[in-house]
């Protein structure tokens, strides 16, 4: 029942970890998201080491979102131009924020803006999705279902405004709208520089980025998302593997084993639900885990050290 | 040099009688078992079992330690009066990674505060050995109370124990034999660890006895670290095309079960 993990100098019940990894692999397939936010205090949880955690849900991750990527492209769901354009702003953003949390870092008070950008912006996503999403529904029981989908889904182009001056005006066929390209490479800059001073994929945050500014249906979104991810996991697990050596393959393969499987069964979920429905459960996971951060904070805790690393 | 030479072969012949002495009258023995504690894929700890002779009567105090380095942590306090959270460094200066102590009786019967604290016996002993690291004032203010949160953080890391009436001990004609159960936990890192017995008598330890043992990785998960610290290039990359292969291999498997494209 037990295995023992060399990197993270942790033995854990290897049932256990499969299960988390079928969990969140679940979470992923259905809304796109990486699941780093919720993985790594499930991790640490366990008793694995924070930085540990971290970089290897980052492993485990890649093998999560290459399922979810491979199923949401067979079902045509994966906008490659938009997550090309995404990947190329995210990995700029992410260089950019990694410099921030340095120079904050050296100055001091790093932790307390990590904390507090934590809980602005999932509590502000979460808020935000779970309105917009329950007023969508409210619509769609009075009758108004299939116009509000419609709207939801509806080509961006009389909505954009200033952006349609930009240059290199780009038709994206999968997602139906018309964007510079400069629009998905600065909100992929932006999302990488949050993810970075947040230690996270970014995948929670690109998901409402990609339904609200870039106006794209929602299950492009989910696949899109996971292709992005899957390409700046496997950026993280490398710097992580060779850098810093907190990588535990062993614990990431048992997380995989579990969130390929939870990623598959996730994305025929996922099918089964429409897009607002599945809107308004991760304004609901979003809000729960931002809530759980909240408490954190101001409940006193059981132990006044803490290990170095993490959040 | 005729006169050095005797003089050099009488302190030898000295120290010998000496030693010779000192082993005669011995009757405190340490011994543990299993000596070498292999980490393989299954380990989830061990039992370790320790064990020896000492003379009638004495009471017995196990202490199972590491070498003495400095530990590295955050200190969680308030900021702005509201939040919890990690604030700054702290470290502990000259403090084992693992201390273990198991007793025949309470060890407030058996040594007194200032032998506990003179033979770095208990916390109150390591205490005394350590010193708490901080530049800020909620540290400096009050160290003990730190070097105190360190002791509950390593309980719960099950790296530090003090259990008393743990050690049992079977009454001889001329000596008494003793016997302790160890629950050696995964979390211990590899290395050397020192085993004393203790005998205690009036308020006094009178005698003392050692043995080590090592904890070292084996077979796969030797294997694994020593690719990921000597190889850190292949094993990142490796754990990347593992990752990739999995997820789509899984993802051909679900292939049948859609109407997918």
């Amino acid at each position: 029942m037990y295995m023992y993990l060399p990197i993270a100098l942790a033995s854990v019940n290897y049932l256990l970890v499969v299960g988390l990894g079928l969990v969140v692999g679940l979470l992923s397939g259905l809304f796109g998201v990486g699941g780093g936010f919720l993985m790594t205090p499930l991790l640490m949880m366990i008793g694995i080491p924070p930085t540990i955690a971290a970089a290897t849900d980052a492993n485990q991750i890649v093998a999560a979102s290459a399922s979810g990527t491979y199923a949401h492209w067979r079902l045509g769901n994966v906008d490659f131009k938009m997550g090309l354009f995404l990947l190329i702003g995210g990995f700029a953003g992410g260089a950019v924020g990694v410099q921030i949390i340095k120079l904050l870092r050296a100055t001091g008070g790093a932790d307390f803006l990590i904390k507090m950008t934590y809980v602005i912006m999932l509590g502000g996503v979460g808020t935000f999705m779970f309105f917009e999403s329950l007023n969508a529904l409210k619509k769609g029981k009075n009758g108004g279902g299939e116009a509000a989908a419609a709207e939801s889904a509806k080509p961006a182009e009389q909505k954009k405004g200033l952006l349609s001056f930009l240059p290199m005006q780009t038709y994206f066929e999968k997602s139906g709208v018309t964007h510079s390209a400069l629009v998905p490479i600065g909100l992929g800059a932006f999302v990488g520089i949050l993810a970075a001073i947040m230690g996270v994929g970014g995948g929670f945050l690109m998901v409402p980025v990609m339904i609200y500014m870039l106006r794209m249906p929602m299950h492009v979104v989910v696949g899109t998302s996971l292709f992005q991810i899957m390409f700046t996991c496997m950026e993280v697990t490398f710097l992580q593997s060779y850098s810093n050596h907190t990588v535990d393959f062993l614990l990431a393969l048992l997380l995989l084993v579990g969130s390929v499987f939870g990623a598959q069964v996730g994305t025929l979920l996922g099918k089964k639900l429409k897009g607002d429905q599945l809107k308004i459960l991760l304004a609901i996971l979003v809000l729960a885990v931002t809530v759980k951060i909240v408490l954190g904070l101001v409940m006193e805790p059981s132990m006044h050290l803490a290990l170095k690393g993490g959040h | 040099m005729k006169t050095m030479k005797r003089i050099v072969v009488i302190l030898l012949l000295l120290a010998g009688g000496v030693a010779g002495g000192v082993n005669a009258a011995a009757a405190l023995t340490c011994r543990v078992s299993p000596d070498e504690i292999p980490i393989t894929l299954g380990y989830h700890g061990t039992t370790l079992t320790i064990s020896g002779e000492s003379r009638a009567g004495d009471d017995l105090i196990v202490r199972i330690s590491s070498a003495n380095s400095e530990a590295h942590y955050k200190y969680i306090g308030k900021a702005g009066g509201v939040v919890w959270m990690k604030k700054g460094d702290i470290s502990f200066k000259n403090v084992p990674g693992v201390y273990m102590l198991y007793t025949t009786r309470d060890l407030e019967h058996l040594l007194s505060t200032a032998e506990q604290k003179a033979n770095l016996i208990g916390y109150e002993g390591l205490k005394e050995a350590s010193e708490v690291i901080g530049e800020d004032e909620e540290i400096t203010r009050d160290p003990k109370r730190w070097m105190d949160e360190f002791f509950k953080f390593k309980e719960k890391e099950n790296l530090y124990t003090i259990q008393t009436g743990t050690v049992t001990r079977r009454h001889g004609q001329s000596s008494d034999s003793y016997e302790v159960q160890v629950a050696w936990p995964f979390q211990a890192a590899t290395g050397e660890y020192t085993v004393e017995a203790l005998a205690v008598r009036d308020g006094k330890i009178v005698e003392r006895a050692g043995a080590t043992f090592t904890v070292k990785r084996a077979g796969l998960v030797k294997k694994i670290t020593d690719l990921a610290f000597n190889h850190a290039a292949l094993y990142g990359i490796m754990a990347i095309v593992i990752a990739i292969v999995a997820g789509f291999a899984v993802g051909i498997i679900f292939k049948g079960g859609d109407g997918a494209h």
